[in-house]
């Protein structure tokens, strides 16, 4: 393998790299998104079971406040494209139940594209490696062997 | 690609024909029930004529969908619900409002006041009507090949759009695919201000036998696609494929840079270039760009992660501008020209 291959290569895994980091961040974002939902699903659950209706409130800087839902049967939903309807809370659990199952299909489809790539980058990496070695050894077998000092002369 | 919204459609589809059948099945009974006791209705034959109601004191007046000569006119009542719960379908799977309600209102035009044969069938009329809607809405695809076959070379597309899209590789594999279907391209490294963006795109230009016209980093994108030009005139190439940098419309002096890449290459095309998981973002993002330096046509990428299939249905119909490829994957060949035949099949085919 000459120096311009290995050159190619390593451009070659670089670009892998910096697809393979887009696709990460997607997955991140996905995953958050995903987390975001069940802890959605978990609060409206609460607001359920409880009896007054009575939740914390955050205000931000690790503040929170007694405040009380008058409507906890009544969700305001994004339900896509910037529209938002009212959904009773059962309705809103179930849309983002279907939403975290598509969210789920996507990540599954990104974590693949990302295995594929990871298998590439791993290819390549070997190849690069073996460059190297290969490379090593020319330069080993054209330098001159030192002289063997013989201590009997 | 976009299942979520197949199978969405196909459930609205079900419950538009249910809604229908509901309604002619009604009809019928009370087509039969009306024969045998409003004795001074006469039963009208095959063969007459049919008069509209005068009166809503007549039978017919009174029924929501009434039989004239075994047909069925559909009311809107009694596809009211059906057609609310399409429009939330398409707002879930991220199908922009004007978009949602441009559909809407067709499905509404073409299916209310419309004289069904009974016996004909209710699915054949939703599928068809929806299949319309859609592709009112499709707008009609844009086929490069037939435009680079039909104007003066070299043709020049420059592309544009946000950072971290699949601008670059899109660019590759339509360099591609042009050169499979016989074109001459030549690529213009145009985004000299993304750390690693020539490599990449001299990487992509190798990998596919592409030449590649570039300049340092840092230099001024108009030069290097002027010189992009220049050679592909003197060397009678085909296509030149103009890469620049990922911008949001909301930089001014990217912008105006962008400005001054169209003055100086004059394209022919401008093509923005998003992605389809975008969702309404990436329909905002076409909008923008395509007031602030316009353009010809949009390319949405990673449209197989995709599975809600909103951007893909709004985009054309929401910034005037046609679709023209869908980005499915990661090889060279994972783009497929946009036909919106072809997409409105696999959403509400039987297949």
């Amino acid at each position: 393998m000459d120096q311009r291959e290995l050159l190619t290569l390593e451009h070659y895994l670089k670009e892998y790299g910096q697809q393979a980091e887009i696709f990460s961040s997607q997955l991140e974002f996905l995953e958050n998104g995903r987390m975001e939902a069940h802890a959605t699903i978990e609060a409206l659950h609460g607001l359920l079971e409880s009896d007054d209706g009575m939740v914390l409130f955050q205000i931000g800087a690790g503040a929170s406040m007694k405040a009380k839902v008058l409507e906890p049967d009544k969700i305001l939903l994004n339900i896509g494209s910037d529209v938002i309807v009212e959904r009773s809370n059962k309705e809103a659990i179930e849309f983002l139940k279907d939403r975290i199952t598509e969210l789920e299909a996507s990540q599954k489809k990104v974590a693949e594209t990302l295995d594929r790539l990871r298998s590439q980058m791993n290819e390549i990496a070997k190849r690069i490696e073996q460059g190297y070695q290969q490379a090593v050894q020319a330069e080993h077998a054209v330098q001159p062997q030192p002289a063997r000092i013989n201590k009997d002369e | 690609m976009f299942g979520g919204l197949r199978e969405r459609l196909q459930a609205a589809r079900a419950r538009i024909g249910n809604s229908i059948q509901t309604a002619v099945v009604t009809s019928q009974e009370q087509g039969r029930t009306s024969a045998s006791s409003v004795s001074q209705n006469p039963v009208l034959t095959e063969d007459q004529v049919p008069s509209p109601p005068v009166s809503s004191t007549t039978f017919a007046g009174k029924v929501k969908s009434f039989v004239i000569d075994r047909e069925l006119i559909i009311n809107e009542k009694e596809i009211t619900d059906a057609l609310f719960e399409l429009e939330i379908t398409l707002l879930e799977s991220d199908v922009a409002l004007p978009v949602t309600d441009a559909i809407i209102d067709n499905v509404k035009r073409h299916l209310i006041g419309k004289h069904r044969k009974i016996g004909q069938s209710v699915d054949a009329l939703v599928v068809g009507t929806l299949k319309e809607a859609l592709l009112d809405v499709l707008g009609n695809g844009f086929n490069l090949t037939d435009y680079i076959k039909t104007h003066e070379h070299p043709v020049k597309i420059l592309f544009t759009g946000v950072n971290g899209t699949g601008k670059t590789t899109t660019i590759a594999k339509i360099g591609f695919l042009l050169k499979n279907q016989g074109f001459s391209v030549v690529i213009g490294a145009g985004d000299t201000y993304r750390a690693g963006a020539m490599e990449q795109i001299d990487i992509h230009a190798e990998r596919i036998g592409i030449k590649i016209i570039q300049h340092q980093q840092g230099a001024d994108p108009s030069a290097v696609l002027f010189d992009a030009i220049q050679y592909a005139s003197s060397h009678k190439i085909d296509v030149v494929l103009a890469d620049t940098a990922g911008r949001f419309h909301t930089k001014a002096n990217l912008m105006n840079q962008l400005e001054k890449i169209r003055r100086v290459m004059k394209p022919d095309l401008i093509v923005y270039v998003d992605e389809a998981v975008a969702g309404n973002d990436a329909i905002v993002r076409a909008f923008e760009f395509e007031k602030t330096v316009g353009a010809d046509a949009v390319i949405l990428t990673k449209a197989d992660m995709d599975s809600r299939g909103g951007t893909a249905i709004s985009i054309a119909h929401t910034i005037g501008k046609p679709l023209m490829f869908l980005g499915t994957g990661q090889e060279y060949d994972d783009i497929i020209p946009f036909s919106p035949t072809q997409i409105v099949e696999e959403l509400l085919g039987d297949s």
